[in-house]
């Protein structure tokens, strides 16, 4: 009888220590530092800029390579934004929709760290500026 | 006589598709570019499509197909059931529309080769108004030579599978595909056929832009010219399945119920003799996954 009171006391106090850590540890994941973008990317030109055919294929793309970690609104809460280290901004920030198109073009594209190089999945320039039209409708 | 309307009404569908031109992708300034992703992987539950991923992608594909759901609950309509079938896969893009892999299925233990190369891929403007791919696999039966008869031969192990598949993309939710398609086994069991011609029609209609209402329709012909001295052979049966699948950047979801128990498609074409009827229905699912090089 003693050995179980034993484990219960242990099994509580484990319980108490996770309970304890839970409100003590910090939560709240970082955003990423600032991009270093290439001066080729900064001053890069949206080729199709005022295409407005490529609004659903923007979207369509959107939905299928970002969705999963920027959210079906772009607020950074998608299902595997949780599981990421780096905290996600939402697009629709000002300092985000500030910047040029061929710094989202480099952000989105060529990446760093979590976000991954869409470079080959996406193969096609059209449909690369077409999402960033697409990042555009989001403010 | 079913079978050549059924051969008819493909063709007509894909004449009529051309002549309406329903294309709604965007048209480009100078070059035709090919379609956007006509389907969202490069198979369609047990078949081929004439999609082939970009340069230096490698894709994994598990297939599998469960026991039939003729007992209902006391298996849980088949997962319980034995006689479950599974391939493991690996396809390598080696050069634009170009693909080869390998694959393992435990019907038979049997290992493939197979390539596929996509000749043609339709464009935006209708420049080339459908896709064509051809496709084609060698496959070793693994089992134990004594799963063979007394005058066993190495080459006894040998089947082998050749498609040419033609499809088009009539609008941003419906891709269809039809194809032709010749199986040969050198040593198939009593009763079965050891070449056989078939038909194949399949397609997806998009209900999200993730995911698509699916269906695959594969029909063994009956010419009994090609194999004499099979006339009092039952020709296998068609292949119906229909199911649904979901596609990320990485991934293609397909669960459906069909009535083949066949992973690799000279099995289907030449071993089923199910009939589509539900209680020879079995769930069976396909997942791809993708990896850029």
């Amino acid at each position: 009888m003693k050995k179980f009171k034993n484990i219960f006391l242990g099994l509580s106090l484990v319980f108490a220590a996770i309970l304890f850590a839970a409100f003590t540890l910090p939560q709240d994941k970082k955003v990423g530092g600032p991009w270093e973008i290439p001066a080729k990317y900064k001053t890069m030109k949206n080729t199709f800029k005022d295409d407005a055919s490529l609004m659903k294929v923007g979207k369509m793309l959107y939905t299928k390579h970002c969705k999963s970690c920027h959210g079906g609104k772009g607020e950074g809460n998608g299902p595997k934004a949780k599981s990421m280290k780096t905290a996600i901004r939402s697009l629709k920030m000002a300092e985000v929709q500030a910047q040029s198109d061929g710094v989202l073009y480099y952000q989105s594209f060529i990446g760093r760290d979590e976000m991954p190089n869409y470079e080959k999945k996406i193969t096609d320039d059209e449909d690369r500026w077409a999402i960033i039209n697409y990042l555009r409708t989001l403010k | 006589m079913r079978n050549k309307i059924f051969t008819l009404s493909c063709l007509l569908v894909f004449a009529f598709g051309s002549v309406l031109a329903q294309e709604t992708e965007t048209e480009t300034k100078k070059v035709d570019k090919p379609v956007r992703s006509p389907f969202e992987s490069g198979y369609l539950i047990d078949n081929q499509t004439t999609v082939i991923q970009p340069v230096k992608t490698l894709e994994f594909v598990i297939q599998h197909k469960f026991g039939t759901v003729e007992n209902g609950h006391s298996d849980l309509w088949g997962l319980y059931a034995s006689g479950a079938n599974i391939r493991l896969g690996l396809n390598y893009v080696v050069a634009k529309n170009v693909q080869i892999g390998l694959g393992v299925t435990k019907e038979r233990m049997t290992t493939d080769f197979n390539a596929k190369w996509t000749i043609l891929e339709q464009t935006r403007n209708n420049t080339v108004p459908v896709a064509l791919a051809l496709y084609g696999n060698i496959a070793i039966d693994g089992r134990d030579k004594d799963q063979f008869h007394d005058d066993f031969k190495s080459s006894n192990r040998l089947s082998s599978f050749f498609q040419a598949i033609v499809g088009r993309k009539f609008s941003d939710e419906i891709s269809l595909q039809t194809g032709l398609s010749f199986a040969h086994y050198n040593l198939i069991d009593e009763g079965n056929y050891h070449d056989k011609v078939g038909v194949h029609l399949n397609g997806r209609f998009k209900v999200s832009p993730q995911g698509s209402v699916i269906f695959n329709l594969d029909v063994p012909l009956d010419l009994g010219y090609l194999d004499t001295e099979a006339e009092d052979y039952d020709n296998p049966k068609p292949n119906f399945s229909f199911g649904y699948e979901i596609s990320t950047s990485t991934h293609a979801f397909q669960i459906y119920m069909g009535n083949s128990s066949g992973l690799i498609q000279q099995d289907i074409m030449v071993n089923n003799h199910s009939k589509i009827d539900l209680d020879n229905y079995m769930i069976g699912f396909t997942i791809t996954r993708l990896w850029n090089f």
